[in-house]
């Protein structure tokens, strides 16, 4: 009987560190989700766009505050003024040309953002996974030379638009380095993949990252940051609809 | 009297070639009226009996707050436990189906079109045992067979078959979000092509088992309306007061399809209007014509007018005449007018006009996918008649007043 004892307590004693310092696949999400989160941002870069008919580049400016805040406003000769306004709950877009302000809804919220492989979509939505997901550790592998955990999101909710994902979350800095995104019926609609990682403003982060959208046939979007300022200070109205037209 | 009737009689059948060139230009006018009303008549007619046929049924019910955002198509608001409203309005002696609609990206795959590609699609999901009590799609089929319950099938419109180059036999996938937001596909065999008469819905038509698309939705059982049939002649806003007193207090709304298509019926209405201006032009072209040649007609006799007066007679016989003959004149014209209406309309309303070509990448309002066809409207007929006849004999009252001023001598020497 006191050998039985004192085997439990060893085993105890052993694993007790192993349980401690363990950490849970919400908790990794959860701090993903805070690295990708600033306070106010403000970033320029680049979509290389390409589709059957070629690549396009369109350059862009952004500003961030949070995370339901940002306004992204397109500097590159075919676009340059219009602008995609998220707020809490909407997405705008304004046409110079055309003087006009359209409110995202339904279906719309599909199309990808220029014709690319970002949908409007893929900017609405808190960033807080790990309360609408169950999420699990499945595996451990190396992505651009970094350890990661490869972790299985299912939702608990209907009202997420990806009913499953499988993220490759990088365990030095949390930054996201593959993900996967499936319909309910397990369709892989989207994938994301960090074709580059550096530092900017003293953060470390993704500066080339290529979407996929898996319904378009040969087309794929490169995301590439050129520059990130942090905790800046932000005009409030950048985030208004009046600001929007001007 | 007698002698006047007599006169114009003879002066009818003297200047043969007249009479009949002037009745002729009266018939064609008349006949053109006839033909133009009932085929716009019969447009705006097979136009509601499309919109309610393949559109709106006769009565819906909708969720309370479904209607404000229906160009959204929300699936979160919705009609709860179909089956069960179904049920109830079976037993207060209707007849009803559930429907659910949604919008998504139809996904074209190379292996079967032969190209990769997407569309923006409205969904339409039926119950095929239900739904063609309420809807006309019965007798559509143009190839491939109706869906059946359970199935992972889709049903097309032919237009848009045609303009995918989709087959029976070949595999869609549609990409949408389901009730609450989250993203779902769905693949599907195209097992039937129906050629709808009304294209606006022919031209986007995609349809699949009710019960299907509500596993993939996550609906619930829930659906997104529930059609009702009724009569041709049934007052469909008493009736849809009625049904909604039977789910007063349950969050749902019963609207008839005059609420519904109130913008097409507004348009039909302004179109009514263009219409009402389309045939007044055609008889004032008609009744133009009619006065030049009853003009011509006057001015080439004033010397036999001028003839008569130095005989003794009155200016008003004088007059009567003319105006008993131009009223002949009308009434041949309209006589045969009606004859040639009546003729032309016999084809108008039994075979139509195919406008196809035209309504196949043109959206002109109407409800009709090809044929134009006529209906018969009596009144028109007897209106174009009478006024055939009245606007001849209006026309020559005033160049035969404009005769009479002149002095005998200038009449008898007018050429």
């Amino acid at each position: 009987m006191n050998r039985k004892l004192i085997f439990t307590a060893i085993t105890i004693l052993i694993l007790l560190p192993a349980f401690a310092f363990a950490i849970s696949g919400d908790e990794i999400v959860r701090r993903a989700d805070a690295a990708a989160t600033f306070d106010t941002a403000e970033s320029s870069g680049e979509m290389h766009i390409t589709d059957r008919f070629g690549t396009k580049i369109s350059s862009f400016d952004s500003w961030a505050r949070g995370e339901n805040e940002s306004l992204i406003e397109f500097t590159s000769r075919a676009e340059r003024g219009q602008k995609v306004l998220r707020t809490e709950n909407e997405i705008y877009l304004y046409y110079p040309d055309a003087e006009e302000l359209i409110r995202m809804q339904g279906s719309a919220l599909r199309q990808g953002m220029l014709g690319s492989d970002i949908s409007y979509e893929d900017m609405t939505g808190g960033k807080d996974r790990a309360s609408q997901y169950s999420i699990e550790i499945t595996d451990e592998q190396n992505l651009l030379g970094r350890d990661c955990w490869v972790l299985t999101l299912r939702a608990n909710t209907r009202t997420v638009p990806y009913p499953k994902e499988i993220v490759w979350i990088d365990k030095q800095d949390y930054i996201v380095l593959k993900g996967e995104y499936y319909t309910k019926s397990g369709r892989l609609l989207k994938d994301m993949e960090v074709l580059e990682i550096g530092e900017m403003d003293g953060i470390t982060m993704a500066v080339e990252t290529r979407i996929s959208d898996k319904m378009k046939s040969n087309s794929n979007t490169v995301l590439i940051m050129k520059d990130l300022k942090v905790d800046i200070k932000l005009d409030d109205e950048i985030f208004s609809l009046e600001e929007l037209s001007w | 009297m007698k002698f006047i009737i007599s006169l114009a009689f003879k002066n009818l059948t003297r200047y043969k070639r007249r009479t009949l060139i002037t009745a002729g230009a009266i018939a064609v006018g008349i006949m053109m009226f006839i033909m133009i009303d009932s085929m716009l008549a019969g447009a705006e007619f097979e136009s509601v009996r499309n919109l309610k046929w393949y559109e709106t049924a006769s009565v819906r019910i909708y969720n309370d707050g479904y209607w404000e955002n229906r160009h959204q198509l929300p699936l979160d608001i919705n009609v709860p436990d179909a089956e069960g409203i179904t049920a109830k309005l079976e037993d207060a002696g209707y007849t009803a189906s559930p429907r659910t609609v949604f919008s998504g990206d139809m996904i074209l795959n190379a292996d079967d079109f032969g190209e990769d590609g997407n569309i923006p699609v409205t969904v339409t999901a039926i119950d095929p045992q239900l739904d063609f009590d309420i809807f006309h799609f019965g007798d559509t089929l143009a190839a491939g067979r109706f869906l059946e319950r359970g199935e992972e099938a889709a049903l097309l419109g032919s237009w848009l078959a045609e303009d995918i180059g989709a087959k029976v036999g070949y595999w869609i996938t549609i990409i949408t979000r389901g009730n609450g937001g989250f993203y779902e596909s769905m693949d599907l065999e195209v097992v039937g092509i129906v050629n709808c008469p009304n294209p606006n819905v022919n031209r986007g038509l995609v349809m699949m088992p009710f019960d299907t698309a509500g596993d993939y939705l996550a609906m619930d059982g829930a659906a997104t309306e529930i059609n009702i049939k009724l009569s041709d002649s049934a007052d469909v806003e008493a009736a849809a007061s009625d049904i909604q007193k039977l789910f007063n207090g349950s969050g749902l709304t019963a609207l008839d399809w005059k609420y519904m298509a109130a913008d097409y019926l507004a348009l039909a209405e302004a179109k009514r209007g263009g219409t009402g201006i389309i045939l007044f032009l055609i008889f004032i072209i008609a009744a133009v014509g009619i006065s030049n040649t009853m003009l011509m007609a006057i001015f080439e006799r004033i010397r036999e007018l001028g003839m008569m007066r130095s005989l003794g007679m009155s200016d008003g016989k004088i007059r009567a005449a003319f105006v008993v003959e131009a009223a002949g004149i009308g009434l041949i014209g309209s006589f045969i007018g009606v004859i040639l209406g009546i003729l032309v309309n016999l084809f108008v309303v039994n075979i139509g006009f195919d406008v196809g070509f035209i309504l196949r990448d043109m959206d002109i309002g109407y409800r009709i996918q090809s044929v134009m066809r006529g209906v018969w409207n009596v009144d028109t007929i007897g209106l174009a008649f009478i006024a055939g006849t009245v606007i001849s004999t209006i026309v020559a009252f005033f160049p035969t007043g404009k005769a009479l001023k002149m002095d005998i001598p200038a009449c008898l020497r007018h050429q």
